[in-house]
């Protein structure tokens, strides 16, 4: 396998005693975007948690270019330039909306305010929004604040779990348009998505887990032409 | 007559909310009621108490020596009793808070017995205006449980720091995956608020006596503030602090002042019953 910005080599995981995801195989290049596809229970979001460090892997190794990341503290692979959006519960619901993007460039504060003004031309309602709590906001509003506040940590690679779960038809189009554009300001993506076939659309790669192993790994395009994958993950026939 | 019942409650109230103000703080972080706060208040007035009678320095030294040790006092029992149990059940982390604060108290009471104390102070008038009394002690409660309220406000609203806190106590793993190294924030939390009930400590030996049991009586106005402002809210145990100072010293009208400890009971009781988010807290804080 060639050598991309982020690395998962043989990694397994899991809560409690048995493992989920098992020697699984990833890896993102530099700019460009992943997807992770499979049923439900399949481990994609074990993987992603573990390579954000929100779970410890048991196995294997995980690496940002040259840095091994596996088995550091989520607060350290952060200021490693990695961002994860949760599925749920990814803003801060108490805090503003400032104070939220305000808590993505943490481990940057100097730069505060020049990545607002980034986040703020990429969202320009958050800006109208930046003194509501973010709890108060709709679920749309919140997901662009959860977005918003990944990219103020300028990450090399963005993870996101689920990025269009519970939102209506034309915000999820949005979205998959939202992380094109982000993109092509030059940040690599891996996600996890239910809405297979629009992910892969703007995807350079894609992986299918099945029973917490990659089951198959192509470029997006062709995992969008194979018959097998639109019959069991897309939910299209050709 | 009355408006002597009002000042004793305002004084009363500022006894009450800077640990109020702490055990909701904590409350934020850890998600369970600590009742150790009784134990934290009576070691304050205690180390108060050693440097100030013991050692003979003058009071506003000792005070800050309560805090600090306090302080540490509350930290450890977050690292050696609490951490370890991080993960049970927020009733079986109320139960062991309790027997931290009955073991606290009876160190207190091998080391010192169970005599009542006082600080060593020269005697001073109390101020008298209108016929209301108030003594000098009772002014610099007052004002530094305001001066305390706005600094934790702006330490909460406007600091790098009181806003990690704000975010560790909305949701620890999100602060962990920003960068925010939530075992410091938590840390320092405890520090903060175990100073609050060291500096408690010194207010209630000044204000009441001190004995193993001071930390004990005020933990049931102090989680009735709490409660009342809607736990895991400072903001609101502040003007928790308020409402059941002022009741306590009030209900002296209607009822002999023995029943005033009972105040705090009834007011948590109906709270529960009517609106258990408290006045300003949110439906979704469970217990």
């Amino acid at each position: 396998m060639t050598e991309g910005l982020l690395n998962v080599t043989k990694v397994s995981a899991g809560y409690g005693r048995g493992d989920i995801v098992h020697n699984v195989d990833l890896n993102v290049k530099a700019k460009r975007v992943a997807t992770i596809i499979g049923p439900n229970g399949a481990g994609k979001s074990t993987m992603i948690k573990t390579i954000a460090g929100v779970l410890c892997r048991r196995k294997g190794s995980i690496r940002i270019g040259k840095t091994e990341i596996g088995g550091m503290p989520a607060s350290e692979i952060a200021r490693c330039g990695v961002a994860y959006v949760p599925q749920e519960a990814n803003v801060f619901r108490q805090l503003s909306v400032v104070e939220n993007l305000q808590m993505g460039s943490w481990t940057a504060p100097a730069e505060f305010f020049e990545r607002l003004e980034r986040v703020y031309t990429l969202f320009p309602v958050l800006k109208e929004r930046a003194k509501i709590p973010a709890g108060n906001l709709s679920g749309g509003q919140r997901q662009m604040v959860a977005f918003g506040m990944a990219l103020m940590v300028e990450p090399k690679v963005l993870l996101l779990d689920e990025p269009s779960a519970g939102l209506s038809p034309a915000m999820v189009e949005q979205m998959f348009d939202t992380i094109t554009r982000v993109n092509k300001t030059g940040i690599a993506v891996l996600m996890v998505e239910q809405n297979a076939v629009q992910a892969l659309r703007i995807s350079d790669h894609g992986y299918v887990m099945a029973a917490g192993r990659v089951a198959m790994s192509a470029p997006a395009d062709e995992l969008l032409k194979s018959k097998d994958v639109s019959e069991l993950y897309l939910g299209t026939r050709q | 007559m009355n408006a002597q019942l009002i000042i004793n409650g305002i004084v009363n109230a500022s006894l009450i909310a800077p640990p109020a103000i702490a055990f909701s703080l904590l409350f934020g972080i850890l998600r369970f009621p600590n009742f150790a706060i009784g134990g934290y208040i009576t070691v304050g007035a205690f180390i108060a108490y050693s440097l100030n009678v013991g050692t003979g320095l003058p009071l506003w030294i000792a005070g800050l020596g309560a805090m600090a040790g306090t302080a540490v006092v509350a930290w450890l029992s977050d690292v050696l009793v609490f951490r370890p149990m991080r993960g049970h059940t927020p009733v079986t982390l109320l139960v062991v808070s309790i027997a931290l604060t009955l073991v606290l108290e009876h160190i207190v009471r091998l080391i010192y017995s169970a005599d009542v104390r006082g600080f060593d102070l020269p005697l001073q008038r109390p101020v008298k205006f209108a016929s209301m009394h108030i003594t000098h002690e009772q002014i610099n409660i007052i004002l530094m449980a305001v001066a305390i309220a706005v600094a934790v406000h702006l330490m909460l609203s406007f600091t790098r720091i009181g806003k990690a806190m704000r975010a560790t106590a909305d949701n620890q793993t999100l602060a962990e995956v920003r960068g925010i190294n939530t075992t410091h924030v938590i840390a320092l939390t405890w520090f903060v608020c175990g100073a609050l009930f060291g500096l408690t400590g010194v207010f209630a030996g000044l204000d009441l006596v001190i004995e193993p049991l001071v930390g004990w009586n005020l933990t049931i106005p102090i989680f009735a503030a709490a409660i009342l402002g809607g736990i895991g809210s400072p903001y609101g145990a502040m003007l928790g602090a308020l409402l059941v100072g002022l009741a306590e010293e009030l209900t002296v009208l209607v009822l002999p002042s023995s029943y005033k400890v009972g105040v705090g009971f009834l007011i948590i009781a109906i709270l529960l019953l009517i609106r258990p988010q408290g006045l300003f807290g949110r439906s979704e804080i469970k217990k």
